[in-house]
């Protein structure tokens, strides 16, 4: 059964970046967000099992919606994607929980080494 | 001359490389510092010699004095890079880089050099990547120390009339220092740009 995934950057080209980097043969549901709020939204309708979360975004960005997952202990496999590639900026995202940490561009080999590492595929 | 600005995805698409680009340049200068950087969201306008220094006095903030480098980038694109530091902020680079012996005027603008070639070295580079587009650049110069932007940005110091410009800042956080990096490209190299945007876009 294909997996829901939500795709969440304000960017366009962003999104396609991603999108285009899953794994071919990973059977999936893409909903796209345009922000943090878009991306919770589609969470609550079911389409977030995995969510793919930019860091800066207009009216709710990255760490809310991280913030926001914690506090209502959300169940969503969480891969933020960032151009910030600083140790520390990948600490602060994992305290927050998120599951993994990819750098942008998105490369597919960076995404299969996740969904591998938790056997989502 | 009239240029015409980029559409909708074509600006999406070199924010997005500008935002990778500055992602790489913030983890270098991150390196050599030691603090952590904090990143902006880059921003994108078409500028005119006239407008050019009220637009980038808006950027830059304060009317404090700055210190300015510049290096130029060539090949698929041409232009100039130039990186601005308010001069309380380049005062702290030697602290921030755990420079030991005394700060001399010349060992001061080393450390400019240095940095100012970190972050432009690291910029081409996630541009060309990114875009797969062929870039080199020169070795840095020393524009200024200690003078107002408006000297930085004399249109006799400038050989276009009109350019893109993609400007970036990167914070140290904790500290006064903070630098902006100014990237111009004049008219040949703004429709050039379009061409390898849209094969990027087209990729995708």
């Amino acid at each position: 059964m294909a997996v829901p995934v939500t795709v969440v950057d304000d960017s366009k080209i962003s999104r396609k970046m991603v999108i285009r980097a899953l794994p071919p043969a990973w059977e999936v549901d893409i909903t796209q967000a345009e922000n943090g709020e878009e991306a919770l939204a589609a969470y609550r309708d079911g389409k977030a099992e995995v969510m793919f979360l930019d860091l800066t975004m207009p009216v709710m960005d990255g760490y809310q919606v991280l913030e926001q997952l914690q506090k209502e202990a959300l169940n969503t496999f969480v891969v933020v994607i960032s151009a910030d590639i600083q140790p520390e900026a990948q600490e602060r995202v994992k305290k927050l929980g998120a599951m993994a940490f990819i750098k942008k561009p998105v490369k597919t080999e960076h995404i299969e080494d996740v969904l591998k590492e938790y056997g989502l595929v | 001359m009239n240029i015409a600005p980029y559409s909708e995805d074509q600006t999406d698409a070199l924010q997005e490389v500008a935002n990778i680009a500055m992602g790489q340049a913030g983890d270098s200068l991150a390196r050599i510092m030691g603090h952590f950087v904090e990143l902006s969201v880059p921003r994108i306008r078409l500028v005119t010699v006239q407008d050019l220094v009220a637009t980038v006095s808006e950027m830059v903030g304060a009317k404090e004095d700055v210190a300015a480098v510049r290096q130029a980038f060539y090949n698929q694109l041409r232009g100039e890079a130039i990186v601005v530091i308010k001069q309380s902020g380049a005062d702290e680079l030697a602290e921030l880089m755990d420079y030991e012996d005394e700060v001399d005027s010349e060992a001061e603008e080393e450390l400019l050099l240095e940095v100012a070639n970190l972050l432009v070295g690291a910029i081409i580079n996630g541009i060309s990547e990114t875009l797969e587009a062929e870039l080199g650049f020169s070795a840095p110069s020393l524009m200024t120390t200690g003078a107002p932007l408006e000297r930085v940005l004399t249109p006799d110091k400038l050989t276009w009339s009109h350019a893109l410009l993609v400007e970036v800042h990167l914070c140290i956080e904790g500290h006064k220092f903070k630098s902006h990096l100014l990237l111009f490209m004049a008219e040949e190299s703004i429709d050039a740009l379009r061409g390898i945007l849209d094969n990027f876009i087209d990729d995708l």
